[in-house]
């Protein structure tokens, strides 16, 4: 049985190289005895042992020349050997070369040992490449694992823990990104304008918020161009880390919750009292009703807004999307917006034509962006400034437009204006808000497979577009799915993994 | 189509609970209102409802669990009750589910003012 060689270790190159010198400085000296020897006995016969004394002191002279030269000068190069062979992981016999030794201080010898000990050490691919084994048992103990993607983002490796799930064959990460800000939509965009690009997520669940065994991870992705493993992405696993985060996102989802009781009582009543009071008000009195109901139907929506950003963020924003005539949906909250514009004198109008085709809706998420971005029409116009509220078919699509001839937006404000929490600094002096109200805003129409958009111009108005696709343009992939019940659309593709319904 | 007539209501909150029927009343409608889930579930069982209003979370027994007896298992108890629960509760997917698939309406109370209510009792048919 043939056996392999063990590589050679820097450390030996120093003991070789001095090993060399001393076989060196041997054969000069016995070669300098042996001619100066022959040199003798040609010039002086016969050979005395004064002769034989006086070239074996020139050969040893010589040898020890060679050898005390070649110490002062590999000396130095041997320690520098020694610090290289430190750096690889190798187990040194004599002590490791110091940089701050006092003996090298004026040679300058510290600064190269120094310069090699701070130098990156390429040696991951020597121990990936010879022992494969030591690399899947090391990925495999990482708290997260490697997954590679091919062009086709079809996962070609996965280390043991990857978060994967399987469909038509095609083994994929099982990663819940939010809405559009996604591993497929960075993937599209580095198609389009990337050669090397890197990208980190956090807090990315692979399964939705309240499933048993839900880890959440921070993707740190890598994609390169043409590779032949286009796209690696490590992940994290921070569910640890992140748990109490969501405790704390459980805990507005529940205290949002009670509030909605003490909701459910006064809407309730002022609606009651209103019905039953009717002709006995006086019209000061109505206006002091109208004000209550405003406020009882206002905080309803800033607690619906709290509720789904919450369930949003735990990736549980559940939709059922039902074949809906806008106009219709708007109807449900005709008499509140209509009451809100009034309360600040604004004038609403609405032009929702009633022949439009059916948009694949859920009726009480829609209905809350739109009285989302009114509120916002209404807060950010003039006393006394009109509101209008627009509807038109655009291909698959249907249009909702929402314009104000307000303040307006500078455009490094509009940039960052679906972000949550986000508020301008001028927002953040003179109108209340939370800051949340535009970032569900997107992300329900998102998951409704549409498109929010703004045009603004500071001191002209704002003018918000939702795009909503029309029913006819998605029921093949609704009805694929089982009447609605498992499917959910996140930004552009739609993803089989949620229930419709929203509660 | 006959008009709903008799609505039976199982709601453990007193103000909500007395809010609708005074409103339904008011409106014409014969009620009754069950605090508990267990005695709700016996009157839903003793007379044929044209309405049932269901809250989810009760003392006693859960609106889930008086649905699955009255609906669950594929047996129909009360076939001639139009059934609404009313919730201002985050129940899971499932639970919620299950709910959705037994009653004929599943709506959040904090939206739902008695007028509405009554709206949508009123475009029920009792037949």
């Amino acid at each position: 049985m043939e056996m392999k060689q063990p590589k050679p270790l820097i450390k030996d190159y120093a003991s070789v190289m001095w090993h060399r010198v001393c076989i060196v400085a041997v054969v000069i000296g016995v070669a300098a005895t042996a001619l100066s020897t022959l040199l003798i006995s040609f010039i002086t016969p016969p050979l005395m042992f004064a002769h034989l004394a006086l070239t074996g002191g020139v050969g040893v002279a010589i040898l020890l020349s060679i050898i005390g030269g070649a110490y002062i000068v590999l000396r130095p190069l041997r320690t520098i050997m020694h610090a290289i062979a430190h750096t690889n992981g190798e187990q040194l016999a004599v002590t490791i070369p110091n940089p701050h030794d006092k003996k090298y201080e004026t040679t300058g010898l510290g600064t190269a040992i120094q310069a090699v000990y701070t130098k990156e050490q390429p040696i991951s691919s020597v121990v990936t490449s010879t022992n494969p084994t030591i690399a899947t048992t090391s990925i495999n103990r990482m708290h997260g694992a490697i997954m590679t993607l091919d062009e086709n983002r079809a996962v070609v490796y996965a280390s043991g823990k990857a978060p994967t799930y399987t469909v038509n064959g095609i083994l994929r990460p099982q990663l819940l990104f939010n809405g559009s800000d996604s591993l497929d939509e960075w993937l599209d965009e580095c198609a389009e304008t990337a050669v090397k690009a890197e990208r980190l997520w956090q807090r990315v669940p692979d399964k939705p918020a309240d499933t048993k065994g839900q880890r959440i991870f921070d993707v740190y992705a890598s994609y390169e161009k043409g590779a032949a493993h286009e796209t690696v992405l490590t992940v994290v696993d921070m569910t640890s880390r992140y748990q109490e985060d969501e405790d704390n996102l459980n805990f507005i989802a529940f205290a949002a919750h009670e509030l909605r009781g003490p909701i459910t009582v006064i809407r309730g009543y002022v609606d009651v009292l209103q019905d039953e009071l009717d002709e006995t008000l006086e019209s000061d009195q109505r206006e002091l009703f109208r004000r209550l109901s405003v406020s009882a139907n206002r905080l309803s929506s800033y607690v619906n807004n709290i509720l789904n950003t919450s369930r949003y963020d735990r990736r549980h924003l559940n939709l059922n999307l039902t074949p809906n005539q806008l106009a219709s949906i708007y109807a449900t909250i005709s008499d509140d917006m209509n009451l809100r514009a009034a309360s600040q004198n604004r004038l609403l109008s609405i032009s929702i034509p009633t022949d439009l085709p059916e948009i694949a809706a859920d009726r009480a998420s829609l209905s809350e962006v739109i009285s989302n971005l009114i509120d916002n029409a209404i807060k950010y116009s003039h006393e006394g400034g009109t509101v209008t509220v627009t509807a038109a078919q655009q291909g698959d699509f249907v249009d909702i437009t929402i314009e104000d001839q307000g303040i307006g937006m500078a455009s490094d404000v509009v940039k960052n204006l679906f972000q949550k929490f986000y508020r301008s600094h001028r927002s953040r002096e003179t109108v209340a808000g939370s800051g949340i109200g535009l970032y569900i805003s997107k992300a329900i129409v998102e998951s409704h497979g549409g498109a929010i958009s703004v045009r603004s111009t500071e001191g002209y108005g704002s003018t918000f577009t939702v795009s909503i696709p029309t029913y006819a343009s998605v029921e093949s992939k609704l009805s694929v799915d089982g009447g609605n019940q498992n499917l959910i659309s996140q930004g552009k593709g739609w993803i089989k993994n949620h229930s419709m319904y929203r509660g | 189509m006959t008009a709903i007539k008799t609505v039976l209501i199982i709601e453990d909150d007193r103000f909500i609970g007395e809010m609708y029927v005074r409103s339904l009343k008011k409106a014409g409608y014969d009620v009754d209102w069950m605090i508990d889930g267990h005695d709700g579930l016996v009157a839903a069982r003793n007379k044929p409802y044209d309405a049932l209003l269901l809250d989810v979370m009760l003392p006693e027994m859960r609106g889930g669990d008086i649905l699955k007896a009255l609906r669950g298992n594929g047996e129909n108890l009360i076939p001639d009750t139009h059934v609404i629960v009313l919730t201002n509760f985050e129940q899971d997917d499932e639970s919620r589910l299950a709910m959705q698939q037994d009653a004929d309406a599943y709506l959040i109370k904090a939206e739902i003012t008695p007028r509405k209510l009554i709206e949508i009792l009123k475009n029920l048919d009792a037949s």
